[in-house]
């Protein structure tokens, strides 16, 4: 066999070679155990850690209702029309994808005529950041433009209807500083979990919108989506479901809110309507508003640069916000603290000659011929500034201040709405440390009309009079709706004798004095008119007031009302008041043997 | 004559014949289930050209048993110098694809070199006792040497690499030059752990950045290639860069678990995590151990340690040189080949482009491969004649 024949090939080295395989494939066999038996859970979580994605998905927003069940804001769907980049997919580079949804994005804009709404920019953003989420190329489309699309839609896969819930207010502009507005922004991520992306949540910016926002705001939902090497979507599963916020309801009426409106028209006006035997606000306006579904789903830059410029300052809220001297309006809590310090006779006569002096300093009264020989009733319903600066100067400003403090002015009410300003009541000290200057009897005598550095709110004198119509309790004010009983902020433990008084001359404003445009057949109104002076750049301007509660005896509603750069309270503002009233309790038809309750135009009339 | 020709067949391993069609047809499953995710029609088929080329395998495979294995040796020159042809041929008029030129005419020229390279030093190590010397091992050295080189200069630095413990295992089968065999392979390992501990200075050591360049430089190694041994010492340090297929098919195997996660059910290689290109070929194993996991990786590992063993087995009941150190070499060649791919996919051994035998995805391999145990058996079926002629 020549050399075939020959084994020189040891077979033992055959045996090693047999154990050096063996060896090898027990590595093998012992590496693998370790990689996919001991191992394997972090294997395991590392490959969902790279391929799965979480989308917080926030739950639907709750709607407002009014106290009697109006819907103030709810949610509508809108229709966008999106791109689901996957089924755009370009081999390659990135860009041959962003090209390719771009061209596609024009193409549409043809079919659809509509222009485009996002840059290539953001489509590149879109397919760099957030690639499994829908991309919406137009938002809010309207139905023509919908007819179109489903026309063509062959002609365009990738694309969909995708309905984004948008928040609506069927209202339009009414109690718009109220309710305030929505943005958007990602929902709150829940402790310890990492979300990835995120469909945007409503957030409530201003107003009731904003101070529950939390309430009206579900619970963001998520869903998670395992993505592929380029983090295209692969698969989704539905996690966790998202829950609907909560419906809120409001004290507020409608019907009183959209009267309070269309009294105020379109000067720069504040009204506070309030329930004065719990708190609850009826209605609360400021005036110029503005449309609340131009703020939907954001305000744009040119509405929101156009509210802002505007000279009337349409975004502020002056019934929580705006800052007025109340003037006469604050002549009850004079007459109030003389009644409580020991001493005072209501009953004493005074003599008004048209003014006040003292010492070099003369406050004139509003009637120039005075008004002769007054005591507390006659004074509140002639609202005579002589008598209550002698008032003043009589009791003293800490008397004022007491009374002042605890109805409430210079703190800010505790309503639940946001940014309420605290108006401001002077502690006897403030000007003498601010200006240098002591604090003298004639800062006393015109706080005491009203006058001097004294700042409040519509709110709080609405809140103020609502303490004279109900005796003495000075409830917390509330807009959003809650059964039992207002809460208290301060029993004021006025004797009844001494609140009748009051009552009893703001009963007289509306019947025969300075308020009596106010007046409603059939109804007993109690009102208090103010006309405050203030420099405006050099001119003087008038702040003009009504306060007013009704009906007299049992009073459920009570109400201020305050007119920037008016005529006087009595003139301009009464008839707003009266408007708001009719609004709520109605007015019969007059009797034919009536006779008409106009009042004559003279200077009594125009007078605070 | 049908008689005879049966009696050709009658000493067939069927050990060896059944491991072998086994792991073909687990490879036929499992490129199916890899090519699966391809959007290219083509490339969607990759599975039934893997079957295709397995059915001719076995075919030829048979045709090697049926044939007498002594003659074919005698004309391994013949063999070799072909191949070393085809291998000069390849940079010259190749076709490339991926900056690597590695096929002529549709075949891998390297496949075949290693095949006749086995064949040859089987032949010379089975001449007489003086030709085992010196001169026969520094022979053994230029003759593994010359296709080495022009394999490597392809790139394929693991088809070049794997014939270095083929030949070992054949030289130290055949007893020649032990001692020159046993310094070569110390003077290998140190080598080996040299060129690993500079590429680990250069990167843990404290020097300038231009020190560390110049010693990168000084291993001659190429870019990719250096970027592979720093992924196998430093796993993390570039997870979506060099390191990123290591990671993701270690990410494979293990998120497998102990029975996997079912067939077509991987996800590695189905959201392109392992990427597509090597899925079905180099890494096959990442995908098999993740749909099969512990229990299908075993699996392999057993249908493989049949087929050494049986041509352990072959070699051993072979009663002369030729025969025995054939079958070394191929079984040597397939160990090696199912080693570096496996422990490469776990992540234990630098990333080398190295199919895994039967399973991987590569038409050439699988034919000479094929061919090659087809001769096994011709070993089987013819070696033992010696035996029964004495």
């Amino acid at each position: 066999m020549g050399y075939c024949g020959q084994k020189r090939t040891a077979s033992w080295r055959l045996a090693v070679l047999a154990v050096v395989f063996v060896t090898g494939l027990a590595v093998l066999a012992v590496a693998l155990h370790r990689v996919q038996v001991v191992e394997t859970s972090a294997f395991t979580r590392d490959q969902v850690r790279q391929s799965v994605r979480r989308v917080q998905v926030p739950g639907s927003r709750g709607r407002i209702f009014d106290r009697n069940g109006v819907c103030l804001a709810e949610n509508r769907p809108s229709y966008c029309i999106a791109y689901y980049v996957e089924e755009l997919r370009k081999r390659g580079k990135w860009q041959h994808t962003i090209d390719a949804v771009d061209a596609d994005i024009d193409r549409l804009a043809g079919v659809l005529g509509v222009p485009r709404q996002i840059s290539k920019q953001r489509v590149a953003a879109h397919v760099r950041q957030s690639l499994p989420m829908p991309l919406l190329a137009w938002r809010d489309v309207e139905q023509v433009t919908l007819a179109r699309w489903a026309e063509s839609k062959e002609a365009f896969p990738g694309v969909d209807i995708y309905v984004q819930p948008e928040r609506s207010y069927p209202q339009g502009a009414l109690a718009a500083h109220l309710l305030g507005y929505v943005g958007r922004d990602r929902p709150q991520p829940r402790p310890g979990e990492k979300v990835h992306f995120y469909l945007p949540e409503m957030r409530g910016m201003a107003g009731i919108e904003r101070q529950v926002n939390a309430w009206l705001t579900g619970v963001s939902g998520e869903q998670l989506i395992r993505v592929d090497a380029r983090g295209y979507k692969h698969t989704v599963w539905e996690g966790r479901p998202e829950v609907a916020g909560h419906d809120i309801r409001l004290t507020v009426d409608v019907a009183i809110q959209r009267a309070l409106e269309k009294a105020l028209g379109g000067r720069r006006a504040a009204g506070v309507v309030v329930d004065p035997r719990n708190g609850e606000i009826l209605a609360l306006a400021s005036a110029p508003a503005y449309d609340l579904n131009s703020f939907v789903p954001a305000p744009s830059m040119g509405v929101w640069n156009r509210l802002n410029k505007d000279a009337d300052m349409p975004l502020l809220n002056r019934a929580l916000d705006g800052r007025y001297a109340p003037g006469s309006t604050f002549k009850p809590v004079t007459a109030m603290a003389a009644l409580l310090s020991g001493g005072f006779n209501p009953e004493e006569p005074y003599v008004c000659d048209g003014g006040f002096v003292l010492g070099t300093m003369r406050l004139r009264c509003w009637n120039t011929y005075g008004h002769g020989t007054i005591a507390l009733r006659k004074a509140i319903e002639q609202s005579c500034n002589s008598y209550f600066a002698h008032l003043g100067y009589v009791i003293g400003y800490d008397a004022i201040y007491a009374e002042a403090h605890k109805l409430g002015l210079g703190q800010p009410t505790g309503i639940d709405l946001p940014s309420e300003a605290r108006g401001l009541l002077p502690i006897a000290g403030t000007k003498e440390r601010a200006k240098d200057n002591r604090w003298r009897p004639g800062d006393t005598c015109q706080i005491a009309i009203g006058q001097g550095r004294l700042l409040t709110t519509p709110l709080q004198m609405a809140m103020l009079i609502s303490v004279f119509a109900n005796g003495g309790t000075l409830y917390r004010p509330h807009v959003v709706w809650r059964e039992g009983p207002g809460e208290v902020v301060r029993s004021m433990g006025w004797p009844t004798g001494a609140v009748a008084r009051v009552r009893e001359g703001l009963h007289d404003v509306a019947a025969a004095g300075t308020g009596r445009r106010v007046r409603v057949r059939g109804l007993e109104v109690a009102a208090k008119t103010g006309t405050a002076e203030y420099d405006a750049g050099g001119v003087r301007r008038k702040n003009t007031w009504v306060t007013a509660f009704a009906p007299f005896g049992q009073p459920t509603v009570a109400l201020a009302i305050v007119v920037e750069n008016g005529e006087s309270g009595g003139l301009t503002v009464a008839p707003m008041v009266r408007d708001v009233l009719v609004a709520i309790f109605g007015e019969p038809e007059p009797a034919p043997d009536e006779d008409t309750p106009v009042p004559a135009e003279n200077a009594e009339s125009r007078g605070d | 004559m049908l008689k005879r020709f049966t009696e050709r067949f009658r000493n067939l391993n069927p050990l060896l014949l059944a491991c072998m069609a086994g792991l073909t047809a687990i490879g036929v499953a499992f490129v199916y289930s890899s090519c699966s995710v391809r959007e290219d029609p083509d490339l969607q088929m990759l599975y039934m050209r893997h079957a295709e080329i397995g059915l001719l395998g076995l075919a030829l495979c048979l045709l090697a048993a049926w044939t007498d294995y002594r003659p074919v040796l005698r004309w391994s020159w013949l063999f070799y110098l072909v191949s070393l042809v085809l291998l000069v041929l390849v940079p010259l008029i190749g076709e490339e694809t991926m900056g690597a030129k590695r096929w002529l005419f549709g075949i891998q020229p390297s496949e075949p070199a290693k095949l006749a390279v086995i064949m040859l030093l089987a032949w010379l190590f089975s001449r007489p006792e003086g030709l085992r010397g010196v001169w026969v091992f520094l022979l053994t050295l230029v003759l593994v040497g010359l296709p080495a080189v022009l394999i490597l200069l392809q790139p394929d630095l693991g088809t070049a690499m794997v014939l270095a413990p083929t030949a070992l295992a054949m030289l130290f089968a055949a007893n020649v030059a032990p001692r020159l065999l046993w310094t070569f392979v110390l003077a290998g390992v140190l080598a080996a752990g040299t060129l690993l501990g500079v590429i680990y200075a250069a990167e843990k050591a404290p020097m300038p950045q231009e020190r560390r360049e110049a010693l990168i430089q000084a291993t001659h190694l190429r870019p990719h290639q250096v970027k592979r041994l720093q992924v196998f010492l430093f796993p993390d340090k570039d997870l979506h860069g060099s390191g990123y297929n290591r990671r993701q098919s270690e990410i494979a195997v293990g998120s497998g678990g102990r029975w996997g996660k079912g067939y077509l059910k991987g996800e590695q290689y189905m959201l392109g995590y392992l990427p597509p290109s090597v899925s079905s070929n180099d890494f096959i194993f990442a995908v098999l151990a993740e749909e099969a996991g512990f229990a299908g990786s075993l699996t392999v590992l057993l249908l493989f340690l049949g087929v050494l063993s049986s041509g352990l087995w072959v070699a051993f009941r072979c009663q002369n040189d030729m025969g025995r150190l054939f079958c070394v070499g191929v079984v040597s060649l397939i160990f090696s080949h199912m080693f570096i791919n496996i422990a490469m996919t776990i992540g234990i051994m630098p990333i080398t482009g190295l199919p895994l035998p039967f399973i991987s995805y590569g038409r050439t391999f699988m034919l000479t491969m094929m061919v090659a145990l087809g001769f096994v058996q011709s070993v089987s079926t013819h070696g033992r004649e010696a035996e029964i002629g004495f």
